[in-house]
């Protein structure tokens, strides 16, 4: 089981959860944000700080974005497990459907 | 060989000997061989040590005196006397310590070597006694041990000070001659003992034939006695303490149950012999764990339990406190365990050497939360194998510790045992878990680590290595069944009430309380457990030889009671309960059953006396209207002893 | 026991313990209990349960004969989260329980789960028995500096002058430090890792469960709730070169921003005056002057001197790995091999039939 992080995070990208998150496993894509799957503890530090209500526990994803489950592993397809998103920094490695989501409005 | 003295050989039908001295004078020794003869020779027999609390206290004082009565009959005996007919004292101290013991008549053999200044004051003596009239009631011989000790060792090149430690097998020697003893088995013992000293083997072997020599010839001793050998059903036996005894039941539970044995203990007085002698059988698969405190040493032993073995552990009174957690632990977690108490006088450190009965109401309540667990307490020295035998039987058929509640008495007393046939024991039955207990909705099988033996109650015992058996328990409250953590008011109230429920299906094992009442007619029931079976049973013999009825009953189970015990109470017009304790059973036999039992205590560190309970019994016979005041034995003395 | 072939090698701690049949593997979730996680979000806990269940299945060891047993506090609820046996058991007293479970089964992989109020306070006393005896079993301690469970007093790892709710004007205790208190207690094997560093902390597990006695993890672990913060400095990416001095067997010891060769630009070395071991630039010391960790030294005076420069108060520099693992035999290893071949029944009736025994005939 893993956290997850949905469609509300796309070209929001607050990273309150970043600095909650004690193991460092939410990295930055170009458009959002990805839980790395083998990384994330379950703590669930993350979920209650968002301020979007992005984040959701792996069963709990609402089914209207039930990809994004999927996006967040294949998002590390390239980077594997780095131990640690800090060292990163941002990478281009959206999935395709996530690069082509129109640009998403936020209050 | 028996010795067959030239002097006349008066026939007695019972003898009380107590050899008292300083601590280092190895008067606890004197006393065992004493007795190891006695058996052999035949006779019924109960001792009775009593020893300082310090290793050596200052040498010559009161506090000092170590001493050991042993009472032997040609019938069989109960206690180990009240009133010793024979007292050696090795030196003022034990003279003053003891003397107020003896009744008129009694012989006293003192060592005049130690009557110097010196220790007659430590003593608190402002005279010598031995040369002035304050001993006229009895026959005093005084007998320069020492001196002729020394006498006797001088050709084995020993310094004065070896050869003056031999002066107890001089007494030892003296006294066997005394009363007939074979000597054999104690030449015997002392060869075997000090193999690898053989200068000390033989000073100790001359030391003790010379004094059997002095007492042949002697002029002082005009007469010995002769108690014959006792009834007894035929078999073989051997003389066997409390603490030894428990031992071996220990052990033997272990292979009757196919088990491993795993003792954690912290050594403690008065059970740190029962540590002592299971470090010795490795080989029957017992393993010791000398902890490194009280606690320590019933969590490796429950640790043990969960990994499968028969976990034990064994402590007194100090050390039940510290444990109390860890056994509510071992209730929570429904394993077999079983502890060991052997009671001491207490609160607190109290007296470590001395008996009590005070830790019964510790042991069935002294838990946070409701905490039921079975209770059992021996009755005799040689009782403690069974009673051993019948914890572990208990803890391992109900998953659940039991307390068995020895005492300083049981523990180092001792009586002849008639030796089981260990073949002919009953088997106890592990039962392990082999595989899924339950069904799920699917069909598919899984394991519930507390789901209940109808019969029992109990839960599966179901030890790491078992693939699909993994489990977790704990002490945080559980649900029935699954044991996982369950903080549910309603699964709470059904998980209390079904561990006592558990505890009390324990009396469907037990079989019913058999009163002794010859007669049928008692309106008296005397009601005891542990170690009060012999002065309780001594007492009732007697107040019978005067020809009134009273009943006997004793308990081995505590908790839960027999089943018919109500009854047996509910048919008699007065019941007491002798304890050393402050009433603690009494107060289990009113709460529970709403009779008026009258609790009869001492807590004065030593055994009831047979006399004293004579007394009580007709006391109580007394205030029905059977006996009246006149048969009251209790005299002056009797009754400042129950005051010391 | 079974006795492995002597190569000279060190025997495993996991010696004895059946593995698993070739070609089997389990995963992190074959560890998994289906019991529901009930820590803090953000506890230091769930990274260590999640490497733990990572971790297990490399061990290669069959399920049911893996044991876990914790105590009481927050870290002590481990055991219900993992799919091996385990027990959840009363406050300090795991390695007591651990102890004899160790001794009564070889067959089995022992863990005990503890935090720094559970092992240094309440059970400080089995704590340092256990590590004396040598008994075989990996005890992790999760040191959160803070009493978690019971809502935030201090605790013995606490620094001095930590206020909390029974010290408002904050606590007068002098800590202690686990690692020092392990070395002095004879321990074999101690080492300190981090919560948030999987890959340290795996390697950390990996070498406990090799060695053979009792291995003492600390694993220092943040409590969000209580004590939030109290790792920052080895946990920030901008500091942590300078508060983790990084132990390596073989390797010198060298920390803090990498220097001209590329490695730490600070060292330790011996300190002449205090008979210790001190930070230096290395720049300003011989090469040769620089202190090469050796955790398999049998004097344990270096590996004392290294866990010295630990902060007591507010965590600035802390060494962190491997401070001592050496060989020496366990206790259960030996109680063990004391034990002869089992005897039955008929030697039993030999041993009560023993001492002075006397038969009567007949019924007299």
């Amino acid at each position: 089981m893993t956290y997850v992080i949905a469609q509300p995070c796309v070209d929001l990208k607050d990273r309150t959860c970043v600095d909650e998150c004690p193991v460092d496993c939410i990295y930055e894509g170009e458009r959002m944000l990805y839980i790395q799957p083998d990384e994330c503890v379950d703590c669930g530090a993350c979920e209650p700080v968002c301020p979007a209500e992005a984040i959701f526990f792996e069963d709990d994803v609402p089914d209207e974005w039930a990809d994004y489950t999927q996006a967040n592993a294949d998002f590390f397809a390239k980077l594997g497990s780095p131990g640690g998103a800090g060292k990163v920094g941002k990478v281009a490695d959206d999935p395709q459907w996530i690069k082509d989501l129109p640009p998403q409005e936020h209050d | 060989m028996t010795l067959t003295p030239e002097k006349p050989i008066k026939q007695v039908e019972r003898v009380i000997i107590r050899f008292a001295g300083d601590s280092g004078d190895g008067m606890q020794l004197t006393g065992d061989r004493f007795t190891q003869q006695t058996a052999i020779f035949g006779n019924d027999l109960a001792t009775f040590p009593s020893f300082p609390a310090e290793i050596r206290s200052p040498q010559g004082t009161i506090p000092g005196v170590s001493s050991f009565q042993v009472h032997f009959a040609s019938r069989d005996i109960l206690t180990p006397g009240d009133h010793p007919d024979v007292l050696v004292a090795m030196n003022p101290a034990a003279l003053k310590a003891n003397v107020s013991d003896l009744r008129a008549g009694a012989v006293i053999i003192a060592d005049t070597h130690e009557f110097t200044a010196r220790n007659l004051t430590k003593a608190g003596y402002d005279h010598n006694p031995l040369e002035d009239d304050s001993l006229a009631d009895f026959q005093v011989h005084p007998v320069d041990l020492t001196g002729m000790t020394i006498e006797a060792v001088k050709d084995f090149s020993l310094t004065r000070k070896e050869a003056t430690r031999s002066k107890n097998m001089f007494a030892l020697g003296l006294v066997s001659w005394l009363y007939g003893r074979p000597v054999e088995p104690t030449i015997d013992h002392l060869t075997r003992k000090f193999a690898g000293k053989p200068n000390v083997r033989d000073a100790n072997i001359a030391a003790f034939k010379a004094g059997v020599n002095f007492g042949e010839t002697a002029e002082v001793f005009a007469v010995s006695y002769e108690v014959k050998p006792a009834p007894v059903p035929k078999g073989r036996y051997r003389n066997i303490t409390g603490n030894l005894a428990l031992s071996y039941g220990i052990v033997a539970a272990g292979r009757l149950a196919d088990l491993p044995v795993f003792l954690g203990a912290y050594p403690i007085t008065p059970a740190s012999d029962i540590l002592h002698e299971l470090s010795k059988h490795k080989d029957f698969g017992v393993t010791t764990f000398q902890a490194e405190d009280e606690i320590a040493a019933i969590g490796a032993a429950l640790g043990a339990s969960y990994a499968g073995h028969l976990g034990i552990t064994s402590t007194s009174g100090p050390g039940m406190s510290l444990k109390s957690e860890a056994v509510g632990l071992a209730v929570m977690l429904e394993l077999p365990l079983v502890v060991v108490d052997v009671q001491r006088g207490g609160p607190s450190t109290g007296l470590p050497t001395k008996t009590e009965q005070a830790d019964l109401l510790q042991a069935m309540f002294g838990r946070n939360g409701e905490a039921p667990l079975p209770v059992i307490a021996p009755q005799s020295p040689a009782d403690c194998f069974d009673a051993a035998l019948e914890a572990v039987r208990i803890a391992v058929t109900f998953r659940t510790p039991v307390v068995l509640l020895s005492d300083g008495y049981l523990a180092n007393g001792s009586e002849p045992w008639r030796l089981p046939d260990v073949t002919s024991l009953p088997r106890i039955e592990p039962g392990f878990a082999t595989g899924p207990n339950h069904k799920l909705d699917d069909g598919d099988e899984d394991f519930l680590p507390y789901l209940r033996d109808a019969e029992t109650l109990a839960r599966p015992w179901a030890p790491p290595g078992k693939a699909g058996l993994e489990h977790r328990i704990g002490g945080l409250e559980k649900s029935d069944g699954t044991g996982n953590i369950s903080y549910d008011p309603a699964n709470h109230e059904h998980m209390v009430r079904v561990r006592q429920a558990k505890v009390d299906r324990v009396a469907e094992t037990v079989p019913d309380l058999q009163v002794d009442d010859p007669s049928g007619r008692a309106r008296l029931l005397v009601i005891g457990w542990g170690s009060t079976y012999g002065p309780i049973g001594a007492g009732v013999r007697r107040v019978r030889q005067r020809g009134f009825d009273v009943a006997q009953v004793h308990l081995r189970h505590l908790n839960p009671f027999p089943r018919n015990l109500g009854e047996i109470l509910a048919r008699y017009d007065k019941v007491v309960v002798p304890e050393m304790n402050l009433g603690q059973l009494a107060l289990l036999l009113r709460a529970k059953y709403l009779i008026d039992a009258e609790s009869r205590t001492n807590v004065r560190g030593t055994p009831f006396g047979a006399e004293e309970m004579e007394g009580i019994l007709l006391a109580a016979l007394t205030d029905l209207g059977i006996a009246d005041a006149s048969d009251n034995p209790i005299d002056a003395r009797v009754a400042e002893e129950a005051l010391r | 026991m079974t006795t492995p072939i002597d190569l000279g090698l060190p025997t495993p701690g996991t010696a004895g313990v059946p593995t698993l049949a070739e070609g089997q593997q389990l995963t992190g979730k074959d560890f998994t209990s289906d019991q529901e996680v009930r820590w803090c979000p953000g506890c230091g806990d769930y990274a260590v349960l999640k490497a733990v269940q990572g971790f297990l299945p490399q061990l290669g060891l069959r399920r049911e004969n893996i044991v876990f047993v914790s105590g009481i506090g927050c870290s002590s609820r481990f055991p219900y989260y993992l799919d091996t046996y385990g027990m959840h058991s009363i406050h300090g007293r795991a390695p007591a329980i651990a102890t004899g479970i160790a001794t009564a089964r070889e067959d089995l992989s022992v863990w005990v789960v503890t935090g720094d109020g559970d092992a240094l306070s309440i059970g400080g006393n089995h704590l340092i028995h256990a590590l004396r005896r040598n008994v075989n079993m990996t005890i992790l301690l999760f040191n959160n500096r803070i009493y978690g469970l019971t809502k935030g007093q201090y605790s013995p790892t606490s620094e001095a002058g930590k206020v909390t709710k029974s010290t408002p004007m904050g606590s007068v205790d002098q800590p202690l430090n686990p690692v020092s208190l392990a070395l002095g207690a004879e321990a074999t094997f101690v080492a300190r890792t981090i919560d948030s560093d999987r890959k340290h902390l795996t390697s950390v597990l990996s070498a406990a469960a090799a060695h053979r006695g009792t291995a003492l993890v600390e694993i220092y672990q943040n409590c969000p709730i209580f004590n939030d913060g109290a790792f920052d400095a080895i946990k920030d990416r901008d500091r942590k070169a300078d508060a983790i001095i990084p132990l390596e067997h073989g390797e010198q010891i060298r920390f803090g921003p990498p220097g001209e060769d590329g490695r730490g630009s600070k060292a330790l070395v011996r300190d002449e005056v205090t008979g210790g071991v001190r930070a230096a630039f290395a720049a300003d010391v011989p090469d040769e002057a620089i202190l090469v960790h050796d955790a398999h030294n049998p004097d344990p005076s270096t590996a004392f001197a290294i866990s010295r420069l630990t902060d007591t108060g507010y965590l600035n520099q802390s060494p962190i790995g491997i401070f001592r693992q050496v060989v020496r035999p366990t206790y259960d290893d030996q109680v063990r091999e004391q034990a002869g071949p089992r005897r039955g029944l008929d030697d039993l009736q030999a041993l009560i039939d023993g001492g002075d025994v006397w038969t009567v005939e007949e019924d007299r």
